[in-house]
């Protein structure tokens, strides 16, 4: 069937549907929302999986941060727009944030596509000139005593961050694990959390 | 827990991914997937139900495009459950045809 054609039996579909009191259109729009909110958040699900591996294993860790570009390999995730990529570890005592302030350099291998605020210039500027203050701005309020470090990416060398892994998740497996890493916490604006079992 | 938890990640009934995201290709289809999750969440129609008609669905013709077979396993469903006839939606968009004319 043409795309016009599906769009036309959908759309009947749905109709038929919400005459019969079986949905209700706004919760199919919330569920969309939800969902697109989901993927966008959750759905980097490549460099989550790098991120967990590192956690559990501290020999991949190790090869990681010395070698980003080949250790992303071991999963088959690579090709052109994952070439140089660095990986910088989160401590207890720093914090690492990427910015690309020339343009918008990002591990599309690992990240997919970059949220419309990395690419905006507010976030380029402040991001160099006051990352704190900008990190707060979007809810990461970091102690004085944790030095932040911001990494600008560019063509050479693309910087992904390797968040801390969250108390109380030791009993969780690499799968498990991957599924709490967000996109954010890559690029540094927000920590892991554990909600809890 | 949300509500898109069962929808498959891998095997023969996931949607198609990139980086982990699933692919629209058009907006109808994100208007189904929506449509459907909004079916299983008010219980007119378990998961594992849509599920199986959707696994079916893709076996019996796996060069169709995977959100048309999963357009007919949701109409399986419902003509099963008789939620709805498939004459139903086979004369509606005609009737919508008829609408704009």
């Amino acid at each position: 069937m043409t795309d016009d054609a599906m769009a036309t039996r959908i759309e009947a579909l749905e109709e038929l549907l919400t005459e019969k009191g079986l949905v209700d259109p706004d919760s199919v729009d919330r569920l969309i929302d939800h969902f697109t909110h989901f993927t966008q958040h959750v759905g980097p699900m490549n460099g989550a999986k790098v991120i967990a591996r590192a956690w559990v294993d501290p020999a991949y860790k190790r090869r990681l941060l010395a070698d980003g570009t080949r250790a992303i390999a071991e999963f088959g995730f690579g090709g052109p727009v994952a070439a140089m990529v660095k990986v910088v570890a989160n401590t207890p005592k720093i914090h690492n944030v990427v910015v690309c302030t020339l343009c918008s350099c990002y591990p599309r291998a690992l990240l997919g596509l970059p949220p419309n605020w990395y690419t905006s210039p507010a976030y380029r500027s402040r991001m160099v000139a006051e990352p704190r203050a900008l990190l707060r701005e979007m809810g990461l309020d970091l102690p004085a005593r944790v030095q932040i470090r911001v990494w600008d990416s560019s063509a050479e060398a693309r910087f992904m961050v390797l968040p801390l892994r969250p108390e109380g998740t030791d009993n969780l497996s690499e799968a498990r694990l991957a599924e709490l890493v967000t996109r954010d916490a890559m690029i540094g604006v927000a920590e892991v959390a554990w909600p809890g079992p | 827990m949300n509500a898109f938890d069962p929808v498959d990640v891998a095997g023969p009934a996931a949607p198609p991914r990139s980086n982990g995201e699933v692919v629209f290709e058009a907006p109808w289809q994100q208007r189904l997937f929506g449509l459907t999750l909004a079916m299983t969440e008010t219980a007119a129609m378990p998961w594992e139900t849509f599920r199986t008609r959707l696994i079916g669905r893709i076996a019996e013709d796996e060069a169709r495009p995977y959100w048309e077979s999963w357009a007919a396993a949701l109409e399986d469903v419902l003509a099963a459950s008789a939620m709805l006839s498939i004459t139903d939606v086979d004369t509606r968009p005609n009737l919508l045809v008829q609408d704009t004319e």
